[in-house]
């Protein structure tokens, strides 16, 4: 180094010494407090912000890459909390009063939602064609708005899986019957059968619908109108019903189910070794790997829903989007690359499902057998249909769960309620 | 006539004080009659009252307006550009499920004010009866009850969840099978479920009925009850007699402050059951935010949310007739 290399050494070190003297990363912000640009961003606490060290600072990191290769941005960061339809609706009433996030989160089953209330801006420029291509069929459809933009970025997906102890069960059932059957040989010997959510909450709906999907059911048709209840979609939606209410009343699963709304009661079962069989997200393979000891984790399989049929075969699909809420442009680039951070890295490090095949392929997370599974399951992914009345479809499909399988109301009534229900919360939009 | 002016500074018959300093009459004396008019408004109670007034109009008042507006529309919570109209009420009173649920709020609340008045009474009086007989530990015991108190009504939901859990390590359902009862379907049974709500509830608000109840009980002159054991009353003709007329208005505003607190009560019910199963256990207050949370109609919630108002305004209004009047 020669002594004119020295000042220069110094004097570059003078320019980007404000850069890294100060934290780029804080509980509300990411980049320089004192950026010329800012985006306010609403995003959940299971990243950047998370209780686990390692997967905050992984996400610290990529935020940290993100802000650098953007000079004269700032990321003003705003917390959801775990109550989304509230969270959800809270966005909505905020961007509609001009007080709303620029670039947010919102869970895939409140999409429609906002394309309906027309808050979300394009977001088409800032991806190529092939990387919209390549997302899979499901997801393009729910992120595509009336005028044909992607309105959103689906950042990751999930889906509903059979969780089972191969010591209990060896072999995963492939029809209704056979999951009775081995359910009522595990409750044979005093365990819990099968357990799946049937409480209060969205996902019960959705882990049910599966079962209504899996007989080609449709919840409403083209026009969006909601169609369960009549035709040949009757006849497959009470036959789902029964098939819960059968495992009910055979003991197969117990009663208790009625009152389950979260994986993580599930999930409690499975490390207490009291069930044998549990319905749950793809994530939760996971989970059962972190909070079980090996031994007892190497027990556990996962295998695709069975069916009325063995052929017959579906799995609800969900997960979360990105989107901007901004007639900013500059601002929705920003969103965009948010997003594309998070579908791909970001999905790598958390070992979520990518919402595109390349991306499968491109990360070596993806490798293991039990991604098999869940990639072969999404061929059958159905997700919840794009439409403003799916809210109240799903309210109602809980409560009538919940009367059915309590024992309170038969089938047929509670369906007539819940499309009376229905049709007049559908008259209204 | 005008009277003549005092004087001043002020003065003992007609001579002024000894040492009182001559200063000029107060300038309000000297002032024409419309300013005198605005001083007294300015002296009245009104400028003491007015921060309060529009702090009650901002955050009380505004809100019901609004509510009562939206009332009368179909506005959803995406859309709520919409005319005047009585389609959310019509909805309401045409739904299925409104006959349930005034049922379940009726079951709960009258079921949980009872209980927490109830055990809020045995324990405040279990407090005093303590504190006379200088036993120890009755602090502790006040504080013990306290702590359910200042437990978020979401935790508290969450508490009794893992309690009520029917899995086969729930810890209510261990116990019974330890001392040899069958387990008991807490919270999967509709009937069962209403009473475990009920039961999260009472043990919450018995605090706050304790407090104000351990309040009135001190304030009870205790020569009174000294001179009904002199008479021989027994424990329960003292309390009958002396004590239960003497916690009369204590007892009603109690009644109406827990009545209010249970009708609004939605979140321990929404972390406990979620209203379920099916609609076992959803209160209006809760199918007033399902409505609006869960559905997004908003001129529903808004009809759900008046009918709750009317129903706590015209409880209130009727356990008020009975409360005591001061003797004039």
């Amino acid at each position: 180094m020669t002594f004119r290399a020295i000042p220069a050494a110094f004097a570059l070190l003078a320019t980007t010494a404000p850069v890294w003297a100060e934290d780029l990363i804080t509980r509300n912000r990411v980049g320089p407090a004192d950026a010329p640009n800012a985006l306010t961003f609403r995003l959940t606490a299971f990243d950047l912000y998370s209780a686990d060290p390692a997967t905050a600072a992984h996400f610290g990191d990529l935020f940290t890459d993100f802000i650098l290769a953007h000079p004269g941005w700032r990321i003003d960061t705003q917390l959801q909390t775990g109550a989304i339809a509230q969270e959800q609706a809270r966005i909505i009433e905020q961007t509609r009063a001009g007080r709303g996030p620029d670039c947010a989160m919102i869970d895939s089953s409140q999409l429609a939602t906002f394309k309906e209330a027309g808050l979300l801006a394009p977001m088409t420029p800032f991806f190529t064609q092939e990387q919209i291509d390549d997302l899979f069929p499901f997801v393009r459809e729910g992120v595509t708005d009336a005028n044909g933009d992607i309105a959103a970025l689906w950042w990751f997906t999930d889906l509903r899986v059979l969780y089972r102890d191969v010591t209990l069960v060896p072999e995963p059932p492939q029809t209704w019957a056979d999951l009775q059957q081995a359910a009522e040989v595990v409750a044979a010997q005093g365990l819990e059968g099968i357990l799946f959510n049937a409480g209060r909450d969205e996902a019960s709906a959705f882990d049910w619908l599966a079962h209504f999907w899996a007989q080609g059911g449709e919840l409403v048709d083209d026009t969006g109108r909601p169609v369960f209840f009549e035709g040949e979609n009757r006849e497959k939606f009470l036959s789902a019903v029964a098939f819960f209410a059968d495992l009910v009343e055979s003991g197969a699963a117990p009663r208790r189910v009625t009152a389950l709304s979260s994986y993580d009661d599930l999930l409690a079962s499975a490390v207490a070794g009291s069930t044998g069989m549990f319905i749950g997200g793809n994530w939760m393979y996971n989970q059962i790997q972190i909070t079980m000891p090996p031994e007892q984790a190497a027990n556990w399989a996962v295998s695709e829903l069975p069916g009325p049929t063995p052929e017959q075969r579906a799995t609800g699909t969900g997960g979360w989007t990105i989107a901007a809420l901004t007639d900013d442009p500059a601002k929705t680039e920003i969103c965009a690359g948010i997003a594309q951070l998070y579908a791909g890295p970001g999905n790598a490090f958390q070992g979520l499902l990518p919402t595109s095949v390349s991306l499968f392929e491109e990360f070596e997370t993806f490798a293991g057998p039990e991604f098999d599974v869940f990639v072969s399951a999404l061929q059958n992914g159905r997700a919840r249909p794009s439409v403003p009345i799916y809210p109240e479809i799903s309210n109602q499909i809980q409560i009538l769960l919940g009367n059915v399988l309590s024992g309170s109301m038969t089938a047929e009534a509670a369906l007539d309620e819940a499309a009376a229900e229905v049709m007049a919360a559908y008259e209204r939009l | 006539m005008r009277p003549p002016p005092k004087s001043w500074p002020p003065t003992k018959g007609s001579e002024p004080l000894p040492n009182a300093p001559r200063i000029a009459p107060p300038v309000s004396a000297a002032r024409p009659a419309g300013k005198l008019r605005g001083a007294r408004a300015l002296s009245g109670p009104l400028p003491w009252l007015l921060p309060a007034l529009i702090m009650l109009g901002l955050f009380y008042l505004y809100p019901i307006a609004e509510a009562l507006r939206l009332a009368f529309t179909d506005a959803r919570l995406f859309d709520q550009a919409t005319e005047p109209s009585l389609d959310s009420i019509r909805r309401v009173s045409q739904s299925a499920a409104l006959p349930v649920i005034l049922q379940n709020t009726l079951v709960y609340t009258v079921a949980s004010v009872l209980g927490q008045l109830g055990l809020g009474m045995a324990i405040a009086i279990l407090v005093v009866r303590a504190e006379r007989a200088r036993l120890r530990g009755t602090m502790a015991l006040r504080t013990l009850v306290l702590a359910a108190w200042v437990i978020p009504a979401i935790a508290n939901g969450v508490i009794w969840q893992l309690l009520f859990s029917e899995a086969p390590f729930g810890a209510i359902n261990s116990a019974l099978r330890m001392v040899g009862f069958a387990p008991v379907a807490w919270l999967s049974d509709p009937s069962n479920a209403m009473l475990s709500a009920v039961i999260a509830t009472i043990w919450q608000g018995t605090a706050y009925s304790m407090i104000l109840l351990y309040a009135a009980l001190k304030s009870i002159d205790p020569a009174l009850n000294e001179a009904a054991a002199i008479d021989n009353a027994t424990g329960f003709e003292r309390f009958w007699f002396i004590t239960l007329p003497h916690l009369r208005a204590a007892l009603l505003v109690n009644a109406i402050l827990i009545l209010i607190m249970t009708l609004n009560m939605f979140d321990t019910i929404l972390s406990l059951t979620g209203g379920g199963p099916g609609r076992a256990t959803e209160v209006l207050s809760l199918f007033a935010y399902n409505t609006v949370f869960q559905s997004f109609e908003l001129g529903r919630g808004a009809v759900l949310s008046i009918l709750l108002l009317i129903i706590s305004l015209t409880l209130t209004a009727a356990m008020v007739v009975f409360l005591p009047r001061e003797r004039k």
